[in-house]
C-alpha cells in the first residue's frame, strides 16, 4: 500500500468513487464525470474560499501606497525589501501563504480527479489491467467493465468530432469538426478572463503573465481535447463552468474583464489598516 | 509573486495533465509479437520491427519515422505472404506489409474503421476478418484491403477471431462469445461469459468445442454448433490469456498468476496452486516438455505436464505479451526491459547471446 501512496490514497479512491457514481446512476459515464467533478469541487469549496480570501488580501496589499513605496525605495536592496515586507505583513496581520497553501492542497486533488477519469476510460489492454487492479473488491469489476462510454453524441473514450459534410474532410482534424475542443477553449478563456483580478499597477509583471495565460491556457486545453479522449473534455467543461459559478458566488467574478479594455488597471482604493 | 506562483502551478498542472492523458488514452500497451522460422515481428509503440532470429539484427522497421501510428496488436502472417497489423494511433489504419522488406503491400492502409485496432485479424482463403475497438468486425479483400462488408457487434473487440472453417468465433468486451456466419454475415449464436473477454477462444481438435476464459473469473467449454455451455470452471482471478490444448488437457492462466491444467471433458483442475512469480496475461506456449508461461515480474517459466518447474529465466521489465515459438526458440517481448526482444532456448531456458533493441 505504501509503495504507491499516490495510487493508494488519491488515484484508487477517486477512481472507485467515480465508478460507484457510474454504477449508482445507471451506467452513464458522462453524467458520472459531471457529478464526480461537482462532488470534488464541493469538497474543496472551503479551500477555494480560503484561497480567494488570501489572494484578495494580497492583491489589496499590492495597491497599498506604503507597499508600493517600499518597492520603489528598496528596489536595489532585496534584503531590506524582504524585511520591510515582513514588517508590513506583521503589522497588517497578513499571512502571505494564505492563498498559496489551499492551492497546494487542491492541486493533487485536481490531478487525481483528472487521472481517475483517464484511468476509468481504460482505452488499451495495459490501462484496463491497471483499472482492474485499482477497483476495490466490493465493486465487482467484471460487472462494471466495459464502461458505457457513450454520452450525448460522443464516445468518451475517443477524441470528439462531428462529421464533416461529404467531401469536406480536413487532414489535421481526423475526428471531424471539434465542437468540444472549441467549447473547452471558450469556457477556459471565460473562466480565466472572468476570474482575473484587476491590476492596479500598469507595470505589473504578474498581470502581463495573467494576460498570457488567458490566451495560452484555452489553446493548450483545446489542443489536448482535440487529440485525446472526450471524457476529459467533459471534465474540463464541467470544471470551468463550476469555477465560474463558484467565483461568482464568492463575488469574485469580474464581468468588466469581458469588455474591451475592461482589464485595464483599476484605481487603487485600499485603505491602510493601521 | 503570489500570482507568479499560481501561474507556475497552473503550467505544471497542464504539463502533468498532458502527460497523464497521453499515457491513458493514446495507446500505451504491451507489444504484439509474431514470428516465422527466420524472423520475429514486433509491434511496439510507434514502430513495427522485423528482427533476424539468427543474430538479432534489424531487418527493417515500419514506418521509417514515428508519426500518428501506435502498434500493439499482434501481427498476423498470412498464407499468401503478408504481415498485417492494425494501428491503435490516431490514423486507425490496418496495414499490410511485405514480411521480407517491410514495404506496404496494399495500395493504402484500410482506414474505414471508427476506432483503434487492438485485436489481431484472421485470414480465411481470400478474406481478412478484422475486429476493431469500434465494435465491428470488418471483412476485407485479403489481396487489396478493400472493404467487403462489416458487422456491428456493439462493444470493443480485443480478441483475435478463430474459425472452424464455417463459422467465425469472436469474443467481445460486452461479455459475450459470438459465432458469426461469414456467408450470411449474421450472428448465429452468442453465449454470455459472465464478464468481458479480451482473449481468443480455442477450438478442440475435433472442432466441436470452444474453450475460452473471461473477466468473470471463469473458463467455459462451449458447444461450437449452438453456443450451449458444456462446463464452466472457476479461476481465482480474471482470465486474460487464450487457453492452449494438449490432448485431453487445457492449460490456461489468470491475472493473479495461477496456471491451470483442466481436463478438457470435465473442466476439473489437476494442478493445485501452481503459481509462478507474478500475474500472467500472456497465453501459455505449448512445448514438447510441457508449457511455458511468462509473468509480469519479468520471468519465463517452463513447466512440465505435472506442473513442475523445469527452468525459469528472469529477463527484467514486465512481460504481458504471450511468448512465441520459432523452432527451438522461445521469443519474449517484455515491456520496460533493457531490450525489446529476447530469445530463450526452449530446452533449458538459456538466453541467446543476442538481444534486439530496435536499433
Amino acid at each position: 500500500m505504501f509503495s504507491d501512496p499516490w495510487g493508494s490514497f488519491i488515484l484508487n479512491p477517486f477512481t472507485n468513487v467515480l465508478l460507484l457514481i457510474y454504477n449508482l446512476i445507471g451506467h452513464n459515464f458522462g453524467l458520472a464525470v459531471i457529478l464526480f467533478t461537482i462532488l470534488i469541487r464541493a469538497i474543496t469549496w472551503p479551500l477555494t474560499g480560503q484561497q480567494l480570501k488570501g489572494a484578495k488580501v494580497m492583491q489589496e496589499l499590492q495597491s497599498d501606497k506604503e507597499w508600493q513605496d517600499i518597492q520603489k525605495k528598496y528596489a536595489k536592496d532585496r534584503e531590506k525589501l524582504a524585511s520591510e515586507q515582513m514588517r508590513i505583513y506583521k503589522e497588517r496581520g497578513v499571512n502571505p501563504l494564505a492563498s498559496c497553501l489551499p492551492t497546494l492542497i487542491q492541486f493533487p486533488i485536481i490531478i487525481g480527479l483528472y487521472q481517475s477519469v483517464t484511468r476509468a476510460l481504460a482505452a488499451t489492454p495495459l490501462t484496463l489491467l491497471q483499472l482492474a487492479r485499482s477497483i476495490y473488491p466490493f465493486m465487482n469489476a467484471s460487472a462494471i467493465i466495459p464502461l458505457n462510454s457513450h454520452f450525448l453524441w460522443m464516445d468518451l473514450g475517443r477524441p470528439e468530432g462531428l462529421p464533416f459534410p461529404a467531401g469536406l474532410a480536413i487532414s489535421f482534424l481526423p475526428y471531424g469538426f471539434p465542437t468540444l475542443a472549441i467549447i473547452v477553449a471558450l469556457t477556459t478563456y471565460l473562466q480565466t478572463k472572468l476570474t482575473l483580478p484587476p491590476s492596479s499597477n500598469p507595470n505589473d509583471q504578474a498581470a502581463a503573465m495573467n494576460g498570457m495565460m488567458t490566451i495560452y491556457m484555452p489553446l493548450f486545453l483545446g489542443w489536448l481535447v482535440l487529440n485525446y479522449a472526450s471524457g476529459l473534455a467533459v471534465y474540463f467543461v464541467t470544471s470551468n463552468l463550476l469555477g465560474i459559478i463558484q467565483y461568482g458566488m464568492m463575488g469574485r467574478v469580474n464581468w468588466r474583464n469581458l469588455l474591451p479594455g475592461g482589464s485595464k488597471p483599476a484605481p487603487s482604493n485600499v485603505k491602510k489598516n493601521k | 509573486m503570489k500570482r507568479l506562483t499560481l501561474i507556475s502551478f497552473a503550467l505544471l498542472g497542464a504539463i502533468l495533465l498532458s502527460a497523464c492523458s497521453s499515457n491513458a488514452t493514446r495507446g500505451t500497451s504491451w507489444p504484439g509479437l509474431a514470428a516465422d522460422s527466420n524472423n520475429a515481428y514486433l509491434a511496439n509503440g510507434q514502430f513495427i520491427y522485423a528482427a533476424r532470429l539468427s543474430d538479432g539484427s534489424k531487418l527493417w522497421q515500419y514506418p521509417d519515422k514515428g508519426g500518428a501510428q501506435q502498434f500493439f496488436a499482434t501481427p498476423l502472417l498470412t498464407p499468401d505472404g503478408q504481415l498485417i497489423v492494425g494501428s491503435a494511433g490516431t490514423d486507425q489504419g490496418l496495414i499490410s506489409l511485405d514480411p521480407a522488406t517491410g514495404k506496404e503491400k496494399w495500395s493504402a492502409p484500410f482506414t474505414g474503421a471508427k476506432d483503434r485496432w487492438i485485436a489481431a485479424p484472421l485470414a480465411i482463403n481470400d478474406t481478412l476478418y478484422a475486429p476493431n475497438n469500434d465494435g465491428s468486425l470488418y471483412a476485407l479483400k485479403l489481396a487489396t484491403g478493400d472493404l467487403l462488408w462489416s458487422l456491428s457487434i456493439g462493444h470493443p473487440l480485443w480478441g483475435a477471431p478463430v474459425t472452424d472453417g464455417k463459422l467465425i468465433f469472436l469474443t467481445s468486451l460486452d461479455h459475450f462469445l459470438y459465432a458469426i456466419d461469414p456467408q450470411s454475415k449474421k450472428i448465429v449464436w452468442k453465449t454470455d461469459l459472465g464478464g468481458s473477454a479480451a482473449g481468443s477462444p480455442v477450438l478442440s481438435a475435433d472442432q466441436t468445442t470452444l474453450y475460452v476464459g473471461s473477466f468473470g473469473s471463469k473458463i467455459f467449454a462451449i458447444n461450437a454448433a449452438d453456443g450451449s455451455t458444456r462446463w464452466t470452471a472457476n479461476t481465482n482471478a480474471w482470465v486474460w490469456s487464450d487457453p492452449v490444448i494438449n490432448g485431453s488437457n487445457i492449460y490456461i492462466t489468470d491475472i493473479n498468476g495461477q496456471v491451470y491444467s483442466l481436463d478438457a471433458s470435465s473442466g476439473k483442475n489437476s494442478w493445485a496452486n501452481i503459481s509462478p512469480d507474478g500475474p500472467i496475461t500472456g497465453s501459455p506456449l505449448l512445448t514438447t516438455e510441457g508449457v511455458i508461461v511468462t509473468t509480469e515480474s519479468g520471468s519465463v517459466y517452463s513447466l512440465d505436464h505435472n506442473g513442475k518447474v523445469l527452468w525459469s529465466t528472469a529477463l527484467g521489465g514486465k512481460i504481458y505479451t504471450a511468448p512465441v515459438a520459432s523452432g527451438n526458440l522461445v521469443l519474449v517481448a517484455p515491456l520496460g526491459a533493457q531490450y525489446l526482444l529476447y530469445a530463450v532456448n526452449e530446452k533449458d531456458g538459456s538466453l541467446l547471446p543476442w538481444h534486439f533493441d530496435g536499433k
